[in-house]
């Protein structure tokens, strides 16, 4: 057969197209609920981490089941607000209902065209609250958590998870627990120019609202800073009450 | 103004070669000469700036969350961006098969020269790297996402016909015999790109 | 073993080295080798992901029309490397989260093109299976090698544990810089071409 005519081509590369769409398609239906239940137990356990109830390796090894119960112990309550802070949607706690990665996308792209918001506040029974952040490192998207004190200013802990960031660079706002651990004690001050920043070559001494960028991972750190920036200007309403 | 800050940032500040290191793999092995390396740069920013524009509108009106309101109500709420890797790659890939088959029409003596590295543009990871780089970069229109693919391209051509002459030159020194040829040129790279981090303080 | 297949086998790791020697996956081998643990999940991934595509697209071969080989080529690999992460993503979560990261930097690694470029499209299966393989084998030396002095003279640190930190090391920032990988693999290419001299350039 003359693999070279232009019918068969055209037949070839129409052929492998539909297959590969129908077995992607097929396996994404298939997959779908089991991979949706994983990556809610993710996100959970992403925000147990970053609100200090626990490591995130440990968590991983209780399995999915023990972050849902653990989460639905502690939560006080979880709900939506607009950019004025005003809640507008509440988040059931029975189910552990929460706000997946793709909604924080959604999200960002209503804070930047300042569209209508219904930004996820969790807030736990220890008087913890939980505020996700979402921006674009280097490579793909990067997203957190940060952790209030009841007084809206000190944080308790952050976490910090990526798509696609270098291993070893940008990837270590997530592997690295010394960065992460920067933040704990530490503080938002919406009176300065930047509510909370991450400096190239060391914060200054004294400086209670700045950390250490990361060597090497001068645009993740970028990126990470711009994310906080942004989202705690959303939820500076939420944050200042 | 935008138009001209964002172009001068993506040749030298963003530089594909020295500030991502993308693309590496055909910088290196077709860097022998400045005339193949010319031609090989040409095509990068040939393909960067068809394929970038392209990827843009795919992602803006079909992939982006949302993007697809323009079909309905009903579509406002799906989310296709799971798919814009594949997409862009075989965007990538066609556009490439394209010029491919024109250049060894055309020019024969050139697609003899770049032989297996042709094909290879299509995983050559500047070209990638430039379309998952405008997905963050939030650019407004078409026309900054083809300033920034020139932008990006010229970069691209600029540093392999820089790194053709100084291999040319090279051919005179006194290398040590097993530096000759790949080695050296590693190394001459390291340097290079070490001598670009200077722009990357500038902010324009 | 016949000695075609064993050369198909060996040759790739050390003598036609797919980074020192063929000079693919250089863009890779700068960005995962900042740390001992990426790099060898790297190595990992690319050996299974080029001798899995090297073997579909060697079954293949005779049916894929020239003018669109690269489409069809990519649209294979992509499909594959999507495929695994997707059933990783449902049974086996963790693991996905470790590879998820590295999922881009295959599918463009253009040694799992350039080897089924340059081998698979015209070979029978099997051996097309093992050249992939050895080929990420070879790829997969070069960048624990880089990693190794990368995360000991960056960090002071193997795997993560201290190991010159411990000692009071003061790390070398500039280690961790891509371009301190290019000038060390420069310096593995020294080292092989004084061993192997066929291989130097005139």
């Amino acid at each position: 057969m003359n693999t070279n005519s232009n019918v068969y081509t055209v037949i070839y590369t129409t052929v492998i197209c539909v297959l590969v769409a129908a077995i992607l398609a097929f396996v994404s239906q298939a997959l779908g609920p089991r991979q949706e239940a994983n990556e809610k137990a993710e996100t959970i356990s992403q925000i147990l981490t970053a609100a200090r109830f626990g490591e995130k390796a440990e968590w991983d090894s209780k399995g999915n089941d023990a972050v849902l119960d653990f989460y639905k112990e502690n939560v006080a309550e979880a709900y939506t607000v607009d950019a004025e802070g005003v809640k507008n949607g509440t988040l059931d706690i029975s189910k552990a209902e929460i706000v997946t990665v793709s909604g924080l996308k959604k999200e960002n792209y209503a804070i930047k065209d300042a569209a209508q918001l219904a930004l996820p506040v969790y807030r736990f029974k220890n008087g913890v609250t939980v505020l996700p952040i979402y921006g674009a490192g280097l490579w793909g998207p990067i997203w957190g958590y940060l952790a209030f004190a009841q007084d809206g200013k000190t944080l308790v802990g952050a976490y910090f998870d990526h798509e696609s960031e270098t291993p070893g660079l940008g990837g270590k706002i997530k592997d690295d627990p010394a960065f992460q651990a920067q933040f704990d004690g530490k503080n938002v001050n919406f009176d300065d120019a930047a509510a909370f920043a991450i400096v190239k070559g060391g914060a200054p001494a004294g400086k209670t609202n700045a950390i250490d960028a990361i060597t090497g991972a001068t645009m993740t750190s970028k990126g990470l800073d711009e994310a906080i920036n942004v989202w705690l200007q959303a939820y500076k309403p939420v944050l200042n009450r | 103004m935008e138009y001209i800050s964002l172009f001068v940032k993506s040749i030298f500040v963003d530089n594909m070669i020295f500030a991502y290191f993308l693309g590496m793999c055909s910088y290196l092995a077709v860097s022998k000469n400045v005339k193949t390396a010319n031609g090989l740069g040409l095509a990068v920013i040939f393909v960067l700036l068809v394929t970038l524009p392209i990827n843009y509108l795919l992602y803006t009106y079909v992939l982006k969350p949302g993007a697809l309101a323009w079909m309905g109500e009903s579509f406002a709420g799906l989310d296709l961006s799971f798919l814009s890797f594949i997409v862009f790659i075989a965007t990538i890939a066609a556009i490439v098969q394209i010029v491919e088959m024109v250049v060894e029409k055309f020019a024969p003596a050139l697609y003899s020269s770049l032989g297996i590295f042709l094909p290879l543009i299509a995983v050559n990871c500047s070209i990638l790297g430039g379309s998952l780089f405008m997905q963050n970069k939030d650019f407004i229109n078409v026309g900054e996402s083809a300033v920034y693919a020139l932008g990006s391209g010229i970069g691209w051509w600029l540093a392999i016909v820089a790194l053709a002459a100084i291999r040319e030159k090279m051919a005179y020194a006194h290398v040590p015999a097993p530096l000759k040829g790949l080695g050296i040129t590693f190394i001459t790279v390291g340097l290079m790109g070490m001598a670009f981090m200077t722009f990357m303080g500038i902010s324009l | 073993m016949d000695a075609k297949l064993k050369e198909t086998i060996l040759n790739p790791i050390f003598k036609g080295n797919p980074i020192t020697v063929l000079v693919l996956g250089i863009c890779s081998s700068l960005a995962v080798t900042v740390e001992m643990k990426g790099a060898c999940v790297m190595a990992l991934s690319v050996t299974l992901v080029t001798g899995l595509s090297s073997l579909v697209c060697s079954l293949l071969r005779k049916t894929i029309p020239n003018r669109v080989r690269i489409i069809i080529q990519l649209v294979v690999v992509a499909l594959m490397v999507i495929l695994v992460d997707q059933f990783l993503k449902a049974y086996a979560y963790g693991i996905d989260k470790q590879l998820s990261v590295y999922i881009g930097l295959i599918i463009t690694n253009c040694i799992v093109m350039g080897r089924i470029e340059a081998f698979a499209l015209m070979n029978k299966p099997v051996p097309a299976l093992l050249d992939g393989m050895a080929n990420g084998v070879g790829y997969g030396l070069i960048l624990v090698v880089v990693a190794f002095f990368r995360e000991l003279l960056g960090s002071g640190t193997l795997f993560g544990f201290p190991v010159l930190s411990a000692l009071g090391y003061v790390n070398n920032g500039l280690v961790i810089l891509p371009p301190m990988a290019l000038i060390l693999l420069g310096c593995i290419v020294w080292v092989q071409r004084a061993i192997q001299k066929d291989l130097q350039e005139k």
